[in-house]
């Protein structure tokens, strides 16, 4: 498992009236994954620990260089309904005409795309369950982080950083956290890793 | 006393008769102007923001804009809306994209940042259109995947209901291509608008047509249909409003 913490360094992310930073919110909300995901046998990789700010290619090269990744990227919104959660997956992306079995970067999600979905999906009705007022299914978006993703990638955005108090996001991180061990848990068995590099899933 | 004090002692005694005589009128004046409903700057905005299409020798027709449905839970809203409406196909994207950046009048239900402006609109001969916004897009769009969604949402929604012809569309900020909108949403791509678009009436080319942008993807278009772009395929049909007052909104109509 590949956790992703949006944005870090200079950006901050989404930033609240009360100074609630999503880049500093997202580096506990995945510690705690971390934690829940360990607990279940995964490995988990980090692409950041602390304040630094890997690039997008970057983040997505720490997954793409794992066989058999999974990739969570982990966000708060500007916006939305507080105390919700939603699980996007990459819109549609053209596949490629290339003949060498290589993935191009530029979409290597494209093979994935099914695969992303039903993580997705388990995912996010995992969180509604415990999030009342998220939605059942996940979104679709062009989230940039997840196009350069050569793995099962979602993205989960909490909403948001325009909540009074930040103990409010906080408490919301257990939750999240068991949410995505538990939808990658019943992911597991779905996901047969290609035996040859190139191989598409 | 020489006379010509005699005549200075006049003329001021004079002057401030005069001035008390209008000080009434002036304090009236005073009341009647602080009555007066003055421009709010969103209003100064509006009229320096309102395309150069929007004449009234344009045939006033319904265009159907998409803003916040304000349930906080990133859908959007079908307003209906009388306006100018160029056969132009690039005019009438302009009308209806200025008119999408102006905002509803329920400024809480707005998808696209007050300061941004379109600068520039092209529509290529494959029906891609480019539309090139101020910095202002990138730089004051709430920072979220909901957030950056909703606003591209607005913009392709918008297009589809209201300009047929348009096919992609590519996102462009001051003249560039960015990488997000705010952080999050990818606009390397081009966006699918409508894949029944009508296609451009050939013509010979003209001065203007080589002075278009080209679509940064050199290998074609490469689509991201928005969720709600997929799931208005099984929505209820429109309903239209009744006719209103060029430029007035009509009652809103809530879409999933």
């Amino acid at each position: 498992m590949v956790l992703d913490p949006g944005h870090g360094g200079t950006d901050p992310g989404a930033r609240g009236t009360g100074g609630i930073r999503e880049s500093e919110v997202v580096v506990d909300f995945s510690a705690q994954t971390k934690t829940a995901l360990e607990a279940l046998g995964f490995q988990v990789v980090l692409t950041r620990q602390s304040t630094e700010n890997p690039s997008f290619d970057d983040r997505s090269a720490i997954a793409n260089a794992q066989r058999g990744a999974v990739f969570v990227t982990l966000h708060v919104a500007s916006t939305g309904l507080p105390g919700t959660v939603r699980v996007y997956v990459m819109s549609d992306l053209p596949a490629s005409s290339d003949t060498t079995g290589l993935i191009p970067w530029e979409r290597a999600q494209a093979p994935f795309l099914p695969l992303s979905r039903r993580f997705g999906d388990l995912v996010q009705s995992f969180l509604s369950q415990r999030f009342k007022g998220s939605p059942r299914t996940a979104q679709v978006a062009a989230v940039r982080q997840l196009r350069t993703t050569a793995a099962p990638a979602i993205a989960v955005e909490v909403s948001s950083v325009a909540v009074d108090d930040r103990g409010q996001l906080d408490r919301m991180a257990p939750g999240v956290a068991d949410a995505i061990a538990r939808g990658a848990s019943a992911f597991r068995p779905s996901y047969v890793v290609a035996t040859n590099p190139g191989e598409r899933p | 006393m020489p006379r010509w004090r005699w005549w200075l002692i006049g003329m001021l005694v004079l002057a401030v008769a005069i001035a008390a005589g209008y000080f009434p009128v002036l304090k009236r004046n005073l009341r009647l102007s602080a009555q007066a409903p003055a421009k709010s700057e969103e209003q100064v905005r509006r009229e320096l923001t309102q395309p150069a299409a929007a004449n009234a020798g344009e045939p006033v027709g319904k265009a159907k804009l998409f803003w916040s449905s304000g349930a906080r839970d990133g859908s959007l809203m079908a307003v209906t809306v009388d306006l100018p409406l160029p056969r132009d196909p690039v005019l009438r994207a302009k009308q209806v994209l200025n008119t999408l950046l102006a905002g509803p009048v329920d400024a809480e239900l707005r998808t696209l940042p007050p300061d941004a402006v379109l600068l520039a609109f092209y529509l290529l001969p494959d029906g891609t259109g480019v539309a090139d916004f101020s910095e202002a897009l990138a730089t004051a769009t709430p920072s979220g995947i909901e957030s950056e969604e909703m606003a591209v949402d607005s913009i392709l929604r918008t297009l589809e209901a209201n300009v047929p012809q348009v096919r992609w569309l590519k996102i462009l900020v001051h003249g560039q291509e960015v990488d997000t909108l705010a952080g999050h949403l990818d606009l390397t791509r081009t966006f699918l608008v409508n894949a029944r678009a009508v296609a451009l009436p050939a013509r010979p080319a003209a001065a203007g047509d080589s002075s278009k942008p080209a679509p940064s993807a050199a290998s074609g278009p490469a689509p991201a249909k928005s969720p709600a772009t997929g799931a208005k395929k099984s929505a209820s049909p429109q309903k239209l409003t009744p006719a209103n007052p060029p430029g007035k909104l009509a009652p809103t109509e809530r879409k999933p």
